[in-house]
């Protein structure tokens, strides 16, 4: 096994081939970043519906025992 | 036989689905990320280039994975489907869901890193091919079973019109399979078979097994994600839920 081109830049080229190779490495990864990103984004807002949620909640709970 | 149907109601269980998921989700990441960056740096490096394609071939790296990965998709989402259409369960609808989006978006890759390819390869990003256009069609069935679950009122029609479609759409699986032995296409035909010996070198095949790996290990990662965050969503009433917010959110104020 070994390394394939001459250096770094020889690599980044790819006999021409570099411009299409490093377009479909670069769109591949920042889609999969996306799909990862996303869920754990939404995840973080559910929570804090669902605590706001409890917090209105208790405020009505809270006023109800006042008035009584 | 007194067979047990224990097992399967448990995992039909949201809670059980997200507590367990909690525990494997480290170690599966951690596996994904190994298996992608060092498929990633093997094929792109150290793998040798084809002979007649030069280097534009370790696209191959990319598009077989994520082309695996939307035809497998498929089937989950279509298996999921069918699950919640005859025991109606809960958690089989939103893994369904979830599969929908996800599924469109490697389907969307598989196109765009075949039109990349395509471009040196054949001459040109875009052909009529039956395979290319199989796939496209498959990326509307995606899209059909996302907007079906937004186009009614009630959670419980949307979830069976879109099972519906799924099952019925999967008869475009094997077209996509055999297109390029039934039709004549430019695209090649399937590198990698079940019945035969891999018709690629070692050097090179080994790894795009890997990558294809690393690809079942993300999609796993990423619908479990998501699923994770349907469940909290749709059980947001229940005690567990509240209970698991409540240490979220102190952890948070801990932190701050």
């Amino acid at each position: 096994m070994n390394f394939q081109f001459d250096n770094v830049s020889g690599m980044l080229h790819m006999a021409g081939h570099g411009i299409y190779v490093w377009t479909a490495v670069l769109v591949t990864l920042a889609l999969i970043a996306w799909l990862i990103i996303n869920p754990l984004l939404q995840r973080r807002h559910v929570i804090e519906e669902i605590a706001q949620d409890v917090a209105r909640e208790q405020l009505r709970q809270n006023a109800s025992r006042e008035s009584v | 036989m007194n067979w047990n149907w224990n097992w399967f109601y448990r995992m039909g269980s949201p809670r059980w689905f997200y507590e367990s998921t909690s525990r494997w989700l480290p170690w599966l990441g951690a596996l994904t990320v190994l298996l992608l960056a060092s498929g990633l740096v093997w094929g792109l490096a150290f793998a040798p280039q084809d002979a007649k394609q030069g280097n534009s071939f370790r696209i191959i790296y990319l598009h077989v994975p994520a082309s695996f990965l939307a035809l497998a998709g498929y089937f989950l989402m279509a298996a999921a489907g069918a699950i919640g259409l005859i025991w109606k369960m809960k958690l089989s609808y939103m893994v369904m869901k979830c599969a929908a989006p996800l599924g469109a978006v490697l389907t969307f890759l598989a196109l765009f890193t075949g039109a990349v390819w395509g471009k040196p390869t054949w001459g040109s990003y875009w052909v009529w091919d039956a395979r290319v256009t199989s796939m496209l069609i498959l990326l509307f069935l995606y899209m059909g079973v996302l907007a079906l679950q937004y186009a009614f009122d009630s959670k419980d029609v949307a979830n069976k019109a879109s099972a519906i479609l799924a099952l019925v759409g999967t008869v475009n699986i094997p077209i996509i399979y055999k297109s390029v032995d039934w039709w004549f296409t430019l695209h090649q035909p399937a590198t990698i078979s079940f019945t035969e010996a891999p018709s690629m070198h070692p050097d090179m095949f080994q790894p795009l097994l890997v990558m294809i790996l690393g690809f079942y290990c993300f999609y796993a990662v990423a619908l479990i994600l998501s699923v994770r965050v349907e469940i909290l969503s749709r059980e947001r009433k229940t005690s567990w839920v509240r209970g698991l917010v409540k240490q979220a959110t102190h952890k948070n104020l801990g932190a701050e």
